[in-house]
């Protein structure tokens, strides 16, 4: 039964909601709050439910003058049976709940859950936004993918801007695989041009539960045109204890085909003592994009480690 | 040959559209820059002297909005749509959508700031600062 709803909630999402313009969510009359969201649903033969609802996310937000509102309430790994994280019991979690103040037009202040500040896989890091449906390492071991705390912007010119990431209590979003940190302080600085850009981070921050604190530093650069795109990340972490991860890197290009399809080629290597693994991939995916707000995605990665390599295809919704 | 290539040119400047980017008439500027309109068209900058700014499009499809968008934001359908996926995840939200010039000027008349755009013969005797002019063939 769950199935069932399931998939006609997904099917009629993906139709109904397919139009052709730029706008998504519905705003709620006479208000200032709008309402949307957005559904991932993954394949991936070597993974012990081989079909998952990745992320069934509802986004809302809101703005008064100054002030701006964004919250993102999210049910993930929902398998067809209607398991959410293998239990029968549905889990919401709460990915971002953050209150922005605007000073002015160069200085802003938010507070709440953000996605840290960091490299551009982590601004948009759901698969409806990306260009594969697998996530590089250091998306998830590098740095605190979350901040529960406050964030200072401050917009220095046309191209460039800065921010300071400042947390010192508990994440307020439930445990996941990624690293959910007590204390995070983080610089990042950004510049941006028509075509190119890049950002460097630098970090230190304290995993929940242990005495450990980790130094990261990195650096992202992308280029990106029409028909063409190319980024890279490279990520380094130290901590005070003798286990680290020396290096964490991908580059990823994608072409354009038409308006509808793109090929991406990603390479990925990386060093986790942690983990003890040292590791490289090569991923070749295709994405396809029947309306603006569909995107079917199909990989196969080659990877180091034999036993990793597979083929991972997602569909994902955004409305 | 040459009068035909001189009359072809002639006829492409007559059918050559001029868009004016407009404000209230109490907008406290007089003059933006081509960096600054599409800040504001991309929701990247919100504010001028303090006040929120009601930045408003015109509706999908029709020429003036392509020719906006081509011209001011350098974006063609895809990348708008790309840039938009990502925005509204983030946050930002597109400029409001008026359905017809009378709205526009509607709005313009009624709140401060405001900005838009339309096509210069649409202008009339309308009372509004005319912030950029751009001229697309």
């Amino acid at each position: 039964m769950a199935k069932k709803i399931l998939f006609i909630l997904f099917v009629i999402t993906t139709i109904l909601l397919s139009q052709d313009e730029i706008d998504y969510g519905l705003n709620i009359p006479n208000t200032p709050f709008t309402i949307g969201g957005y559904l991932d649903m993954s394949y991936d033969e070597k993974r012990e439910a081989p079909v998952l609802f990745d992320d069934i996310a509802l986004l809302f937000f809101g703005r008064f003058d100054s002030f701006e509102l964004l919250g993102e309430v999210e049910v993930s790994n929902v398998s067809l049976e209607g398991k959410s994280n293998r239990s029968s019991d549905i889990d919401l979690n709460l990915e971002r709940l953050q209150l922005l103040y605007a000073i002015n037009d160069t200085d802003k202040i938010q507070i709440g859950r953000f996605n840290s500040d960091i490299g551009f896989w982590n601004q948009t890091p759901i698969a409806m936004l990306q260009e594969t449906t697998s996530n590089p390492h250091l998306s998830q071991y590098m740095y605190p993918k979350a901040t529960t705390g406050m964030i200072y912007f401050k917009r220095l010119s046309d191209t460039d801007s800065m921010s300071i990431t400042m947390q010192n209590n508990s994440d307020i979003g439930q445990e996941d695989e990624s690293i959910i940190a007590d204390m995070h302080m983080a610089f990042s600085y950004h510049l941006d041009y028509e075509f190119f850009s890049w950002v460097f981070n630098s970090g230190l921050y304290q995993e929940h539960h242990l005495e450990t604190k980790s130094y990261y530093t990195g650096m992202a650069v992308k280029y990106e045109e029409d028909t063409f795109m190319i980024q890279a990340e490279f990520f380094t972490q130290q901590s005070n204890e003798i286990k680290d991860r020396p290096y964490s890197m991908y580059v990823q290009t994608l072409w354009r085909l038409d308006e509808k399809q793109d090929i991406v080629i990603r390479v990925e290597s990386y060093k986790d003592n942690v983990l003890d693994i040292k590791e490289e991939n090569c991923l070749l995916g295709y994405l396809y994009r029947p309306w603006h707000n569909v995107v079917i995605k199909s990989e196969y990665i080659y990877h180091s480690n034999a036993s990793l390599s597979r083929v991972v295809s997602s569909i994902s919704v955004l409305f | 040959m040459k009068i035909s290539l001189v009359i072809f040119l002639l006829l492409q400047l007559l059918n050559a559209r001029e868009i004016v980017i407009i404000a209230d008439k109490n907008f406290p500027k007089t003059h933006l820059s081509e960096k600054e309109i599409k800040a504001f068209f991309l929701d990247k900058v919100h504010f001028v002297n303090g006040k929120r700014v009601l930045v408003m499009n015109r509706k999908y499809g029709e020429p003036v909005r392509m020719c906006f968008e081509k011209l001011m934001l350098h974006k063609n359908k895809s990348a708008l749509e790309r840039y938009w996926r990502k925005a509204y995840y983030q946050g930002k939200r597109p400029p409001k959508v008026v359905e017809s010039t009378q709205m526009l000027f509607a709005y313009l008349k009624n709140i401060t700031p405001s900005i838009g755009y339309t096509d210069k013969v649409e202008l009339l005797s309308h009372k509004v600062k005319v912030l950029y002019r751009a001229e697309c063939l």
